[in-house]
């Protein structure tokens, strides 16, 4: 959860918890493997798809128009702020100058590409934002699966929804918000530091070590991050039918039965589809954190694709096409990323971020 | 439209030619093979040549009241010890304007509201030109004016510092191409209608002379810009708390080694005492590095870097992190120096000379602490070398007009740039840096203008109308004993004023040198910061000339070569 946007719109995310539910509800009656039974439903589907009879395009426009004049706004917003702009990333192959206009520009192919791939600065970025992706995968990403299931047994609503306001609220918090409070507590002269030095002790480093960013980084990413992931968890969880579990307990399931076999299996549509989508956005760390961190920690630790782009080819450099070059390649990456997560998640018999008709 | 960044076009492909390599790179051609040349990043130089026909004809607009102290300006600056009050009027009949326009400025100060009564009683007092300045933070405002300016997105003009220049990749030909060419309009005799403008003089005025092309630049060289304040003598200082130093027993340092005597007697890290702020700046000439970074040793072109004077210096920017004697927060981007100093917290900080009589007035004011002194550093040696202290030259900034703009609006706009260039004593410096009487300021005992909380609160340190234009003459400002103090500053500092190798010339060095510049300043941070280790500079020393130093000297001694006649 990189906090520079791609969010998954939460509306979408309940409604298929129910259907499956029924699956594993059969599956605990039956004991049959999980992967057969949710692999069958997929495979009907599409036997079943070439009979329907397509009607012409003329009477599904009668029948749709008002949904086509439903969407055309975000289309429109789409292309005018997203696609159009897009177009533009064409200058990855040109021998690009902002004083000429677009098509005086000269096409040199990959040039760009290749001065990319052979800068030792470019290769540290990027290894170093699949350190901090994969990180965030492994340790925040399940950390806030636990925190919704923590969240999920305390039976007290009233403690339930301040725990919660208290975890969610650093969402909303900026970066330059977080790592602020970060040094005001946690810094040199920080509210920990003066405390340490008032009982003889000695200052804390980590806000300026560079050999222990990745643990401040993931602390800073827990703080602010892993309250949004519970929610979207929450709500799955909270769709799952109530009866399931008593007739868990009827038959005999303790805690963690119940928790292995229902709760789980029940929301791993949801892990399945956040999961899909951090994986596409791999690359796409975030750009606040590291750059506001930079100057304490140093560029080695702390540098990430994105200001990479920002400060190699942004600032005092004629680096439009490069730092284009340096999107697209991340853009790419994030793409197949997210073509081979869905494909295995289809596999799987799981939705995926779009459904296989 | 365009023009060449000063390499040869002939480099550049057709775009017949390169629609050729797009097909073919299409049709599966290895990725290798489709490979095109990328042009620019040669560097550009630009002569500041004041003897330029096109600059304003100079007519002297001489000071309406003489100055108390009397220096050799721009060097050595002239002050007044009494405020000149009242003021006088350079400005007898105001111009009747009604243009509405939005100028893009840095500022450090409170952001003024649109409808701020400074606002509304300046666009009367101007002439009634209606101006909206966009604030931005500077350090911001540096980054991101690059941005806007690529995208001509600045409203109708827009002020640069001319250290913001490093942020764009190559600023002589931003000016050529996004900037309005006023030659026209303040070229000749413009006296009549701009006689602050026409005072300010052909050095200043030739500093904001661009040439579209580089390979003809007396014939291509145009006026891009309203000069700000023409800068010289010492350019920053290193500032010590006198009270502290002298509670503490402790004389103001002259070498080096005295400072970091005083700093370690001082500092205790438990205590959250920290002797020194920023210095790194101003440590560099202690060690006579060059502000430039270029030193001319009689055959060639040395760089600071790869002499062996940086590696002491690195030596002892580390001592000031290892023994504790730097504020923990300095390099980072919450070091407040300001706010340190002030309550004591630092002893010694590098600033803008201002910071002396603001931060003086300020605590005077407030009454917070009545011992509370400030004072400069002087040119501190090391090892019993010669003294060195970084001077400031050429103009600090200048005021850029948009492309398109109309020559009528310009005219408007430097009618209130004709305001704003009145020097100090006048009463119209007064309301361009003071505000109005009764609102932003009040005369204090002694006559000079004390921010109200208004004025401290909505306006005070904010550039605004400020940035319109430099006065004809700098003077110093401050109350009297500050005044003298840096007047004697000043005087006793001119033996040891640096000289720009380069004087006369605007350059912008080759792609390469900057980018492996910015690549060796990060790793010397490293090893200042202690995350990495003193016996890695020689290593990067080497990056830093095979990734572009060596080509950077190339284009320097050349332009240094041609310059001196070598």
């Amino acid at each position: 959860m990189t906090g520079t946007g791609g969010a998954p719109v939460p509306p979408a995310l309940p409604g298929p918890a129910i259907p499956i539910g029924d699956d594993e509800s059969d599956m605990a009656v039956t004991t049959e493997p999980a992967g057969r039974a949710a692999e069958t439903p997929p495979k009907t589907r599409k036997a079943k798809a070439p009979k329907a009879r397509r009607r012409p395009l003329r009477h599904r426009l009668r029948r749709d128009w008002a949904l086509i004049v439903l969407t055309a706004p975000a289309m429109v917003q789409l292309a005018v702020f997203f696609y159009a702009p897009s177009a533009y990333s064409v200058i990855a192959f040109m021998d690009y100058s902002p004083y000429r206009s677009l098509w005086e520009n000269p096409i040199i192919g990959f040039t760009h590409f290749q001065i990319l791939f052979q800068d030792p600065y470019f290769v540290d970025a990027l290894l170093n934002t699949l350190k901090f992706a994969f990180a965030q995968l492994l340790f925040v990403f399940p950390f806030s699966i636990v925190l919704a299931l923590v969240m999920h047994s305390v039976v007290s609503t009233k403690l339930r929804s301040t725990f919660q306001s208290i975890v969610y609220l650093p969402y909303f918090f900026s970066w330059v918000l977080v790592v602020s409070v970060f040094t005001q507590v946690l810094g040199q002269d920080g509210l920990f530091s003066r405390w340490l030095v008032g009982m003889g002790g000695e200052r804390l480093d980590i806000t300026r070590d560079p050999d222990t960013f990745m643990f401040l980084a993931w602390m800073q990413w827990t703080w602010k991050d892993a309250g949004w992931g519970m929610i979207i968890f929450l709500a799955a969880l909270a769709a799952i039918n109530p009866a399931l579990y008593e007739a868990a307990a009827v038959d005999g399931a303790n805690r963690w039965r119940r928790l292995w076999h229902i709760t789980l299996p029940s929301i791993r549509p949801v892990i399945v589809l956040l999961l899909i989508l951090q994986l596409g956005g791999i690359l796409s760390v975030g750009f606040e954190q590291y750059q506001l961190q930079r100057a304490a920690v140093g560029w080695g630790a702390s540098e990430v694709l994105d200001t990479f782009v920002y400060y190699r080819t942004i600032l005092s450099s004629n680096g439009e096409s490069l730092g284009t070059a340096a999107g697209l390649f991340k853009g790419l990456i994030g793409l197949l990323l997210i073509l081979a997560a869905n494909n295995i998640a289809h596999r799987f018999g799981e939705q995926g971020i779009y459904q296989k008709s | 439209m365009a023009t060449p960044s000063g390499g040869s076009p002939v480099r550049r492909r057709s775009l017949f030619k390169a629609a050729g390599v797009g097909t073919a790179g299409a049709a599966g051609v290895p990725l290798a093979s489709a490979c095109g040349e990328v042009s620019g990043g040669e560097g550009n130089v630009q002569e500041v040549d004041p003897t330029l026909g096109i600059l304003p004809e100079y007519k002297e607009w001489p000071l309406p009241i003489e100055p108390d102290l009397l220096g050799d300006p721009p060097d050595h600056p002239s002050g007044y010890l009494a405020y000149p009050n009242p003021p006088a009027r350079a400005i007898t009949t105001p111009p009747g304007n009604s243009g509405s326009y939005q100028v893009y400025v840095p500022n450090w100060g409170p952001a003024l509201t649109a409808d701020d009564p400074y606002l509304l009683a300046m666009q009367e007092a101007t002439g009634g030109t209606k101006i909206e300045f966009v604030q931005s933070d500077g350090e911001a405002f540096a980054e991101a004016s690059t941005q806007w300016i690529q995208a001509e997105e600045f409203g109708d003009a827009i002020f640069m510092f001319g250290w913001m220049t490093n942020s764009h990749a190559n600023f002589n030909e931003t000016v050529v191409n996004r900037f309005a060419d006023i030659t026209d309009i303040v070229s000749g005799d413009i006296a009549e209608r701009w006689p602050l403008l026409a005072g300010r003089g052909d050095a200043a005025w030739a500093d904001s002379v661009w040439s579209a092309d580089p390979e003809d630049p007396a014939g291509t060289a145009g006026i891009y810009g309203v000069p700000w304040t023409l800068l010289g003598g010492p350019g920053n200082a290193f500032f010590h708390r006198a009270d502290l130093l002298a509670e503490g027993g402790f004389a103001v340092p002259t070498t080096v080694e005295e400072l970091l005597e005083t700093a370690r007697a001082w500092s205790d890290d438990s205590a959250g005492r920290w002797a020194i702020g920023g210095s790194d700046y101003m440590s560099k000439a202690w060690f006579r590095l060059e502000a430039t970074g270029w030193l001319w040793d009689g055959s060639g072109l040395v760089h600071n870097n790869e002499r062996s004077e940086f590696k002491e210096w690195v030596r002892f920017q580390r001592t000031l992190t290892d023994e504790k004697l730097r504020h923990p927060s300095v390099g980072s981007a919450d070091f407040d120096g300001k706010t340190l100093h002030r309550t004591g917290e630092i002893l010694f900080d590098q600033d803008g000379w201002s910071r002396w009589w603001q931060m003086t007035q300020e605590v005077r004011a407030t009454g917070e602490n009545p011992a509370f002194a400030l004072g400069p550093v002087g040119a501190l040696t090391y090892e019993g070398r010669e003294p060195m202290y970084h001077a400031a030259r050429g103009v600090g900034g200048w005021l850029f007009f948009r492309k398109d703009l109309g020559e009528d609006a310009i005219a408007e706009l430097l009618d209130v740039s004709n305001y704003a260039a009145a020097p100090y004593g006048t009463k119209e410096y007064e309301t361009t840096f003071f505000g109005f009487e009764g609102q932003q300021f009040t005369y204090d005992a002694d006559g000079r203008p004390a921010f109200t909380e208004a004025g401290v609160k909505g306006f005070q340190d904010s550039l605004a109308y400020t940035a319109m234009s430099g006065a004809t003459e700098y003077l110093l400002e401050g109350p009297a004993d500050i005044v003298e103090a840096r007047f004697a500053f000043d005087e006793a500092i001119q033996p040891y004023l640096d000289e720009n190798p380069f004087q006369g010339l605007r350059l912008t060095g080759p792609e390469a040198g900057n980018n492996a510049g910015a690549v060796f300043d990060e790793k010397v941070n490293d090893i200042v910061y202690g995350r990495a280790e003193l016996s890695e500079l020689d290593a990067a020393v080497e990056t830093w000339r095979a990734d572009g130093g060596d080509e950077a000297r190339e284009f320097y001694e050349k332009a240094y070569k041609q310059l001196h006649g070598e």
